[in-house]
């Protein structure tokens, strides 16, 4: 993958002096098709063997460059060309928020895996091995710090990159499938940090798991059944394991998948202008570039001031026998929890409510097309009475069962 | 860079661009440099230091162990037999044979630490008697006070 | 159980024959199945006492308690006589044997104790007899002396209770109090040239384990001394019953030299230093001091007893520091269970030096003070790096800005200078 980082120029020549070399001289011409002029290298002994251009194009596939690439054309005018290109500047802004939450799902698989090098999955190492990591391994409380805080940024950017789709009204054609995406990769995430906080096997994960299963296994339907995919009702050792393969390979994988749907429906779609945009500016490509290394520096600093400041630690080992004081779900099912412990209706009447929340939201487009366009604003203001209604339910699932 | 520096009053100023350029692209390598430091650092698989305190072992009452039979000891990454060769004389030599490291067994009649990998043999001294071992196996200080059996490795 | 004197018996019948005046004719119309005989049924056990106890009531209600009375025992069993009537002159009448004479007591309790055929029923012993003829009291009392202890002094007459029973003379906790009636009786004692031995046991470390912790297992007198066989004590048999129970600091000792030592000249093994009765818990300071006693200073074995102390309190100093340090780690907080665990094993090689030190061995001594020193040490050096590591990180989160502020404006430059070619 073409990474933002470490890597300023973005000729695939490597250690060229080309800012220098360009200042001085105009760029050399681009042939139309086939030889380039003059220069012979590496890159062009290898594009003989095999289509350069077509690899280029499928690791894009996962990120960074939003137009289609001709793939007959050589490599290296290819990437000049993309270097060159006109990104129009609301490309910053909230925009950068897809991004934002791909360079977080990248380190987060960078740090995971580091992490997974000492992590033991059974109830009786999972403790001491990462209590290992954090206390005696060099630098391994960095490692853990940045993926628990990468984790909660994570969420955070992939939840408000829902609601700026939202209130932009991105969910309409033709680009129903990034507004699917969108929602599903929502949901990945939140799953990732579900199961991901039951590893640690301390006392507070654990029991928090132990009331989000509760949660789960409430839902009508769905909920018998998911409680069974993920081991039962009891956490115990097999929820450990099946916790953990689901962290390290099943979401990530599908994670992937929705990561390179949406950048396909990019390509396919475009960029859409928002409907109420000012004048436009645009800059290169290769500076539009620079920005996004500019803000991953940001956003990499932020995380380890957030890592060494305020570390998140964890409690004592898990007791299956011992629960401690003021364990609740985690947040983002603090608000069906309430719903659950206060309401007085049937647990399977709020569950069914939920689910059919949590469906309405995926199927937005469909049935905004169905009933025709609604104004924008109506939209927007049920969106923000709907979040409105999940703070306040969240707010109230924190300070029940306070002791 | 194998264009020749054109030679104008620009070239100073050239090359003063190229050497800040240089300069800043080395200054952004060490991102690269301190990243791979720290998970360098990070993935050093620990070398389960061995405590200190691990190397005097108490190996149990010499009245338990029988004349002219050896003990395994399993101590950590260096097992050792403790062989009582008669009343009052103990000797403690490593059970990892010299040649590939596989644990040897003990020879009653023979009175020797035989490997099953390649039939390599060692006499009670630690000499090598037959076999592709190079070395010799290292001896270790047995002390018996108050009629427990001590082994300084 | 007070000896009574004359005045006391007089009393008594005066007593008894007012009571039978006023209750006789109501205790006349008693029906006559009331009268209690070996073999009746159990239910009349509050009867055991039969007619004797109305005129001894202060013994019938004794007995009453007893284990003897719940298993078909009367009065008449011991005593003889007749205990159906309250005539005096018939219930004590023939076969009466009375109070019986301090001297024929064990041959009384012996007379069923010693049967194995009754106390096979019970699964008793029946050696007591047998052992109390060759201990001291039993020795004494067939040379004539009777002021020893006979089997009522310890278990009592009347009210004998199992062993078993908290409220038994003869249970654990009661032993020292029932032995020292006589032997915490300086009257008694000092005649026949014995020590206060109750006043020093009190004072012991046993005695605090058995009184203020409550444990029964803890050493009596009967530990060391025998029960029913208890001999004077001589010097080096009472001294091997210690090592029963410290056997690691019996076998130390073993090897040392000072069981030679002691035995050549007649001291007792364990007594010499840590005094029979009133034994103290160990206190390792006395290493210093305590050589001196026999071996006089200056003397290469005093020097030693101070070098054994001195290894022994540098180990302990450091103990105490890896405990003081795991302290501030947790209130951090930093995990430290795996540490305490360490800790532990560091103590524990702090407290085995302590038996070893019996052999007189330095070398020995100094292999588990070393231990426990590494040990210690080890803990400290790892809790300082790991305290300190914590403490330099937001000093490198500074300069990591510094860092993170001057690549910004270096990308910000090669931004700039990518704009200007396009």
């Amino acid at each position: 993958m073409s990474s933002p980082r470490g890597n300023p120029p973005p000729a695939a020549g490597g250690s060229r002096a080309g800012d220098a070399d360009s200042a001085d001289r105009p760029p050399p011409p681009v042939p139309a098709s086939g030889h380039p002029a003059g220069r012979t290298g590496w890159v062009e002994w290898l594009e003989q063997r095999l289509n350069l251009t077509e690899i280029f194009s499928f690791l894009t596939h996962f990120g960074l460059v939003y137009a289609p690439i001709d793939r007959s054309r050589p490599v290296r005018e290819v990437v000049r060309e993309l270097a060159t290109q006109p990104v129009p500047s609301y490309a910053r802004g909230p925009r950068v928020l897809g991004l934002l939450a791909a360079i977080l799902f990248g380190l987060e698989a960078l740090t995971g895996v580091l992490l997974a090098y000492y992590y033991r999955p059974t109830p009786e190492a999972a403790f001491e091995s990462t209590r290992t990591i954090v206390r005696d391994l060099p630098a391994g409380w960095f490692i853990h710090e940045m993926h628990a805080w990468g984790a909660y940024l994570l969420v955070a950017v992939v939840v408000l990159r829902l609601l700026r789709l939202f209130w932009d009204g991105l969910y309409r054609a033709p680009r129903e499938v990034l507004w699917w995406s969108a929602v599903i990769l929502a949901w990945l995430v939140l799953q990732l940090d579900f199961t991901g906080r039951l590893l640690t096997w301390d006392a507070r994960s654990y029991w928090s798991t132990v009331r989000g299963m509760e949660v789960v296994w409430a839902l009508p339907v769905v909920g018998p059944v998911l409680a069974f995919l993920l081991g039962g009702r009891v956490v115990n050792e097999d929820v450990l394991i099946r916790f953990y393969v689901l962290h390290l390979l099943v979401l990530p994988a599908f994670y992937l998948t929705f990561v390179y749907l949406t950048f396909s429906t990019l390509r396919r779609v475009g960029l859409s202008p928002p409907a109420d945009s000012g004048p436009e500016g645009t800059v290169t490509f290769r500076h539009h570039l620079y920005s996004m290394l500019i803000l991953s520096v940001l956003l990499f600093g932020v995380l380890v001031t957030l890592a060494t400041l305020l570390p998140f630690g964890f409690a004592g080992p898990a007791d299956p026998y011992s629960t401690p004081l003021g364990v609740r779900p985690p947040w983002y099912m603090l608000a069906p929890y309430a719903l659950f412990q206060r309401l007085p209706l049937p647990a399977w009447v709020t569950g069914l409510l939920l689910l059919g929340a949590a469906v309405a939201v995926l199927l937005l487009p469909l049935w905004i097309r169905e009933r025709g366009v609604l104004e924008p604003r109506r939209l927007r203001t049920a969106g923000v009475a709907a979040l409105a209604v999940w703070a306040a339910l969240s707010v109230v699932g924190m300070l029940i069962d306070r002791r | 860079m194998a264009e020749p520096m054109p030679p104008s009053p620009a070239s100073t100023g050239e090359s003063r661009r190229r050497f800040l350029a240089f300069l800043s692209r080395a200054f952004l390598s060490l991102w690269a440099v301190g990243g791979a430091g720290v998970v360098g650092a990070y993935l050093r698989a620990p070398e389960r230091r061995e405590r200190v305190a691990e190397r005097l072992v108490r190996v149990g009452l010499l009245e338990d162990l029988r004349i002219g039979e050896a003990r395994l000891v399993r101590h950590g990454t260096t097992p050792f037999y403790v062989v009582r060769l008669d009343g009052s004389r103990v000797v403690a030599l490593a059970a990892v044979c010299t040649h590939v490291r596989c644990i040897l067994g003990f020879d009653r009649e023979r009175r020797a630490l035989v490997c099953p990998c390649h039939d390599g043999r060692f006499d009670l001294a630690g000499n090598v008697l037959s076999g592709p071992p190079p070395k010799s196996l290292p001896t270790y200080a047995v002390s018996v006070r108050a009629g427990e059996v001590f082994v300084h490795l | 159980m007070a000896r009574r004197g004359m005045a006391g018996r007089l009393g008594e019948v005066v007593v008894a024959l007012a009571l039978a005046c006023a209750t006789g004719p109501a205790a006349r119309a008693q029906p006559s199945d009331v009268i209690s005989h070996p073999g009746s049924s159990p239910a009349q056990a509050s009867n055991a006492a039969g007619r004797c106890g109305v005129c001894h009531p202060r013994e019938r209600v004794l007995f009453e308690k007893s284990r003897h009375a719940q298993e078909d025992i009367h009065c008449v069993s011991c005593h003889g006589g007749d205990d159906r009537t309250l005539d005096q002159g018939v219930a004590h009448g023939s076969g009466f044997r009375g109070r019986p004479a301090r001297s024929a007591i064990p041959a009384l309790c012996a007379s069923c104790h010693a049967s194995e055929e009754r106390m096979r029923a019970y699964n008793l012993p029946v050696d007591q007899f047998a052992l109390y003829q060759t201990s001291g009291h039993g020795r004494r009392l067939a040379s004539g002396d009777t002021r020893v202890a006979v089997c009522s002094d310890c278990h009592g007459a009347h009210d004998i209770l199992p062993p078993s029973d908290p409220a038994s003379y003869v249970f654990a906790l009661n032993v020292p109090k029932t032995c020292g009636r006589c032997h915490g009786d300086s009257t008694l004692m000092r005649p026949r040239g014995r020590r206060d031995a109750y006043r020093e046991y009190q004072a012991s470390v046993h005695a605090h384990e058995l009184f203020d912790k409550g444990n029964p297992r803890a050493p009596t007198c009967v530990s060391c001394h025998g029960v029913h066989g208890a001999a004077p004590p001589q010097v080096g048999d009472v001294d091997k019953v210690c090592g029963q129970c410290h056997t690691a600091e019996r076998r130390y000792f073993v090897a040392g030299p000072h069981r030679e030592g002691l035995t050549r000249a007649g001291q007792p093994e364990c007594a010499s230093c840590h005094g029979d009765h009133a034994i103290q818990a160990a206190r390792p300071e006395r290493l210093s001091t305590l050589c001196s006693q026999c071996h006089g200073e200056p003397s290469q074995q005093a020097r030693l007893g101070r070098r054994l102390w001195t290894e022994y309190r540098a180990a302990a100093q450091e103990v105490d520091k890896a405990a003081a340090i795991l302290e501030r780690a947790e209130a951090v907080p930093l995990q430290t269970a795996d540490y305490r665990a360490r800790l532990e094993e560091a103590r524990t090689y702090l407290r085995e030096s302590l038996p070893a030190a019996h052999g007189m061995n330095e070398e020995t001594v100094s292999g588990f003070t070393l231990r426990a020193r590494w040990v210690s040490a080890e803990i400290e050096h790892e809790i300082y790096g790991k305290l300190g590591n914590l403490r330099t990180r937001k000093f490198v989160l500074i300069l990591f800005w510094f860092y993170v502020l001057l690549t910004i404006l270096v990308l910000r430059r090669f931004r700039g200078r990518a704009t200007r070619v396009e």
